[in-house]
């Protein structure tokens, strides 16, 4: 094939690619995925010239036969979902996963719904506010080695860092994003007979959005956070508790797994879950400012 | 329609409340006595300062009184409540919904089932002229139709008074001479009551069966002043030219206009 033809093709490609995703989508994702493919070739680069010792950094091919290793004594799907041990890898992911979503079944709306009324109501706030500010001040991992004294190493203790580190950032930022709406929203409501159960629902709620997705987005990464670092002291499962006792067995791959894996979980629920709550909510009312 | 009997009164009301800052006493009304019949649209004007927007928000119910007497058809006003509809200054209709969904929203609070709201949002959106806009959300409109939009959710709620408070400030010069022109023929259609708050001498003469002058602060009924020019009459092309409009204009003009260089000595 010459030149030319080469040229060709690629044009083609491109033209074909803009057309699938779109100009500003498509530039979107090669930009955003530069710095990973500059990240890969170092590390691949790091193999082959053999910088650093395969003890400190794992060839990519080990990390991914990991995946394997680990779920090599698997029987299936169902012992999968049913956490039997022997699926190391899935089991790992999916108590963890399960923190998450119960911490957030149970921290988000009460987070929120105590911070709306704490931000409509002033002696509520005044009451409530400076435990918040005192708990707030003592970071999540801080209370680990309490929650392992209260009750021992396992779930609740995970659940509980978890739970605490979510509740008051929703607290605070629904609070605050409460303080920060019009009061003639209110008025407006009032004026047409609304009672003050129609003003929570229809003004301090959808008016707390933007307020609220951004405390969702910082309780995904401090929670997270907060998470695994009390699966690795607190915990006996989980996906900081796997990169933990890998680590201790010097199976350095399984930690770049364990790291890797928790990345894309982190990035999927943000893509997935809150993007699409911003982009349907507060986006499409113009409350906040949307990149072109 | 009975003239006799007025929708709105107000009796021998007074206001004070107490400066957020400095604490003092401010003396806002003084001893206003009016009445509102059917039908009727009457002007607030008066300089800044004096009390007009607290009058407002005492009939609206958002500002607690405690001397003299405010009541609607007959009901000593005690709080907010849907007999009397506010249209606000500033931009009041709800970020998060709909230009409909905002319009029916004063229908929706009383339960009326989404059939039946259809039609009377329907028949408000094409009074207000936002047919096409049924399903745009507030900052995909212009200054202008978001006021349109507030002033068809107001009537859409079906008050038997309705507060307006300088609704037409924030909107440029062209715009606001629309929605004035447009505000006349929706008070000529409705046949609503309608207290109308505003600082344009323009704007009170052109829209008021009556205007009445606030004194500067503490403020004060000091005078009434009769339009009496019939609405279908009332378009901004002719009354450049109409000797009642000028006559009644000036009038106003000149009692503000004492009222300011009052306000500015003080």
């Amino acid at each position: 094939m010459g030149a030319r033809s080469k040229m060709m093709v690629f044009s083609r490609l491109s033209v074909a690619l803009q057309r699938r995703f779109g100009r500003q989508r498509l530039r979107k994702i090669i930009l955003g995925s530069i710095p990973f493919l500059f990240f890969i070739t170092i590390w691949h680069a790091n193999t082959v010239f053999g910088w650093l010792p395969p003890v400190f950094v794992p060839t990519i091919g080990e990390v991914w036969e990991a995946i394997f290793f680990l779920q090599e004594d698997c029987p299936g799907f169902v012992p999968l979902i049913k956490l039997d041990n022997d699926c190391m890898m899935t089991t790992h992911i999916l108590s963890s996963l399960g923190r998450v979503i119960l911490a957030t079944v149970i921290g988000l709306p009460a987070g929120i719904a105590l911070g709306v009324v704490a931000g409509m109501s002033r002696p509520i706030s005044k009451f409530l506010e400076p435990v918040g500010v005192f708990a707030n001040s003592i970071s999540g991992i801080a209370w680990i080695p309490l929650a392992i004294v209260w009750f021992g190493v396992g779930w609740v203790t995970t659940l509980f860092i978890m739970l605490n580190t979510i509740f008051w950032l929703m607290f605070f930022n629904s609070m605050l994003g409460v303080r920060s709406i019009a009061k003639v929203y209110e008025d407006s409501i009032l004026t047409m007979g609304g009672s003050r159960w129609d003003v929570v629902t229809q003004v301090y709620l959808p008016g707390a959005m933007p307020s609220i997705i951004t405390g969702m987005r910082m309780s995904m990464g401090f929670g997270w956070r907060a998470l695994i670092a009390a699966e690795m002291i607190g915990g006996d499962s989980g996906l900081g508790f796997m990169i933990f006792t890998s680590a201790a067995e010097f199976k350095i791959e399984e930690v770049f797994l364990g790291v890797i894996i928790m990345a894309i979980i982190f990035m999927g629920t943000d893509k997935f879950l809150l993007a699409p709550l911003e982009k349907w909510t507060v986006e499409r009312w113009g409350l906040v400012w949307k990149p072109s | 329609m009975n003239k006799l009997i007025p929708k709105l009164v107000v009796e021998g009301l007074s206001h004070h409340y107490p400066d957020e800052y400095t604490g003092e006493s401010v003396h806002a009304l003084e001893d206003i006595n009016l009445e509102l019949y059917e039908g009727e649209l009457v002007s607030v004007v008066g300089p800044s300062g004096c009390g007009k927007s607290t009058l407002l928000n005492i009939l609206a119910g958002l500002l607690p009184y405690n001397i003299g007497v405010a009541s609607v058809d007959g009901e000593v006003i005690t709080g907010p409540g849907p007999d009397r509809g506010v249209v606000f200054q500033e931009h009041a209709i709800l970020p998060w919904r709909t230009v409909a969904r905002n319009i029916g929203h004063g229908l929706e609070i009383r339960k009326i089932p989404e059939k039946e709201r259809n039609k009377t949002v329907q028949d408000f959106i094409n009074l207000v002229g936002l047919t096409g806009f049924e399903d745009k959300y507030p900052h995909e409109l212009s200054g202008g139709m978001k006021q349109r939009c507030q002033v068809a959710r107001t009537l859409c709620a079906d008050p038997v008074v309705m507060l307006m408070d300088e609704p037409f400030a924030a909107v440029d010069a062209q715009t606001r001479i629309t929605l004035q022109e447009e505000l006349n023929r929706i008070a000529m259609a409705t046949k609503k009551t309608i207290l109308f708050i505003t600082h344009a001498v323009d704007e009170a003469a052109f829209l008021g069966d009556r205007c009445l002058v606030f004194s500067a602060r503490p403020g004060r009924l000091k005078e009434i002043v009769k339009i009496d020019i019939p609405r279908e009459k009332r378009v901004w092309a002719d009354m450049n030219t109409d000797a009642v409009f000028i006559a009644a204009r000036d009038k106003i003009l000149a009692s503000v206009r004492e009222e300011v260089s009052v306000a500015v000595e003080e």
